[in-house]
């Protein structure tokens, strides 16, 4: 009697891992990639994609981790702490061209979302309204070095208005409390948090309507995983590909799935509101027809001139080539 | 030669330039890349090439640093008086103070600069609040260790308590007092550039700020440098002060003494 409950239980414990191995005959290889900030709207596509398995049928185990900051977070892919990063593309160029070995491989934001913006109650509404306010801006961010160019544009000069400095949180603060009237900022980040944050809204004058275009965020890997392990390179694209498609048509759900991973991520609504807004900038002009990330010379060209000019980057750079490819998209 | 090299200052300067060496010789070894960390050279030559914008940029933090100095000894040596001659303002007092520590400052500057602006003053707040806690836990141990016989004689020589106070308890006191300003003015330093990173047009953080976006490591080391030079510098001054108002103190004794 106790011999055949035993060869039932051994036998039906064979049964039960055989289909388990059958189920999971993929081996799945965790892998991390790293934001450039802490989770906001921009970031959703991910998890929709981690949640709907995109990135399990290519045989990829998803870790997504907050960053502290593009610059950070290229420097830790250049370190080879993480395999891929999430970050921004003229920040990645610069620091690339000081002998970091990335290079971006699917640019996501084409468009740029830089922008100046403040309270709506303040009825400044066109770049001539800026004269005499107070701009806060963050030293050294991309933002603050392409202003001098939007100037430029829009016939403003230095002295026209006043500046006040400060990291992110300070710049929020000083418009929200009214010790400034404009920060500079991303059309989906801040005028959200200063909504929320006041529940009065908040008008937003874009830079690209100026003429001022600057890829933004895109995925960046070593040099050396390119060369490596082309393959892995291949799906990850192929799975995130898939994922931003995917959350262009259906911001809801992956605003929900960022949520249920991280219910800190922020309100909903406003979540909603700003992926709303960020998928747009997508595709420009040129890659209206074309799936997310396949970035198109020209606009790529325009960016690395304007990095040249206005951004600090050396003459010595090179040539935009180096530093982006689109082999690895599906 | 022989003066220059057994002086004072030689020694310092010896072992700074070993380590430049050494940092060099690392960088080569383990082929470090320059975005990681810069090159001894690198460092030096944005240090010769930025130094009027370096020392422009030095004036405002260092007058942060003594303002919120100033607060800390204006505020802090009274409470510790209260503190040290008073149970009661101590069993009350004293905790509140330490507990007022352990919260970090640079997760409350924002808030400062919120209600106080974008000037000077949350930045000598800040200063103040890091600089103050040495100043009071050093002087209340200055008071607290007043030899008890010298005040029971000067009494019975029939003494006033005020003359009691500048007589005896104030200079024994001031060696405790002089070691707690000497760790609490290099704290200001620090101090003041938290509150430069979270709003500022100008001063050390904003250059420190403006290096790290732009990647340019070498001019983030070398404001890192010009900073450690405030600190050295302002302690240094306090410790010249030091020995003009207690040169009767064993500390004072020995001829190179760079720690009270």
């Amino acid at each position: 009697m106790k011999r055949r409950s035993i060869a039932v239980s051994v036998l039906s414990t064979l049964a039960l891992s055989l289909t388990c191995l059958s189920a999971n005959a993929q081996p799945k290889e965790k892998i991390s990639i790293m934001l450039n900030w802490y989770l906001y709207s921009e970031h959703a596509p991910f998890f929709l994609g981690k949640e709907k398995g995109y990135f399990e049928a290519e045989g990829i185990d998803l870790d997504i981790q907050e960053g502290r900051g593009s610059g950070p977070t290229i420097q830790a892919v250049a370190a080879k702490s993480v395999p891929f990063g999430y970050a921004d593309v003229s920040t990645m160029i610069k620091v690339a061209s000081k002998g970091a070995p990335v290079k971006t491989i699917g640019v996501a934001l084409q468009k740029s979302p830089m922008s100046v913006m403040g309270l709506s109650e303040k009825n400044i509404k066109k770049p001539e309204d800026i004269k005499g306010k107070t701009v806060a801006m963050t030293p050294g961010d991309s933002m603050s070095q392409i202003w001098p160019l939007f100037l430029k544009k829009t016939g403003l000069k230095e002295g026209d208005y006043k500046v006040v400095s400060g990291d992110g949180q300070t710049k929020l603060n000083a418009v929200i409390n009214g010790q400034a009237d404009l920060l500079l900022g991303y059309l989906m980040d801040q005028n959200i948090k200063i909504q929320d944050a006041t529940k009065k809204p908040v008008t937003v004058i874009p830079f690209a309507d100026y003429g001022i275009n600057m890829v933004v965020s895109g995925i960046i890997a070593h040099k050396d995983m390119l060369k490596d392990k082309p393959d892995l390179v291949k799906k990850f694209m192929r799975a995130a590909t898939r994922s931003f498609e995917d959350a262009t048509k259906n911001p809801e759900a992956a605003v929900d799935a960022m949520l249920k991973a991280n219910a800190k991520a922020g309100q909903r609504e406003s979540l909603i509101i700003g992926l709303k807004l960020t998928t747009p900038l997508y595709h420009t002009a040129e890659t209206e027809k074309l799936r997310p990330f396949r970035v198109s010379p020209k606009d790529m060209n325009e960016s690395f001139a304007m990095l040249l000019e206005y951004g600090g980057l050396e003459k010595s750079a090179g040539k935009v080539e180096d530093y982006y490819t689109n082999e690895f998209l599906p | 030669m022989k003066n220059l090299l057994t002086s004072q200052w030689s020694r310092p300067v010896l072992l700074i330039v070993m380590i430049l060496i050494l940092w060099d010789v690392v960088i080569r070894v383990f082929n470090i890349p320059p975005y990681l960390i810069p090159t001894p050279f690198s460092v030096v030559e944005q240090l010769w090439n930025e130094w009027p914008m370096l020392v422009k940029e030095a004036g405002p933090t260092t007058w942060a640093t003594l303002g919120g100095f100033a607060l800390s000894v204006l505020v802090g040596v009274p409470i510790a008086m209260l503190i040290a001659y008073s149970k009661l303002v101590e069993s009350y007092v004293y905790p509140l103070l330490v507990f007022s520590q352990s919260v970090p400052k640079i997760a409350v500057a924002p808030l400062f600069v919120v209600w106080f602006g974008f000037g000077i003053i949350p930045k000598i707040i800040i200063a103040f609040l890091l600089g103050f806690f040495p100043v009071v836990v050093s002087t209340v141990m200055g008071f607290k260790s007043v030899e008890q016989d010298m005040v029971d004689l000067a009494r019975s020589m029939g003494s006033t308590r005020l003359q009691m106070f500048f007589k005896i308890n104030l200079p024994q006191a001031l060696p405790a007092i002089f070691s707690g300003m000497k760790v609490s003015i290099t704290l200001a330093v620090v101090g003041s550039v938290v509150g430069e990173f979270v709003g500022s047009n100008s001063g050390i953080g904003y250059v420190l700020q403006k290096a790290n976006g732009n990647f340019d490591l070498p001019l983030m080391f070398a404001a890192l440098v010009v900073l450690s030079m405030i600190g050295v510098i302002l302690f240094a001054l306090l410790d010249v002060l030091e020995s003009l108002m207690i040169p009767w103190h064993a500390s004072q004794r020995n001829d190179f003494q760079a720690t009270a």
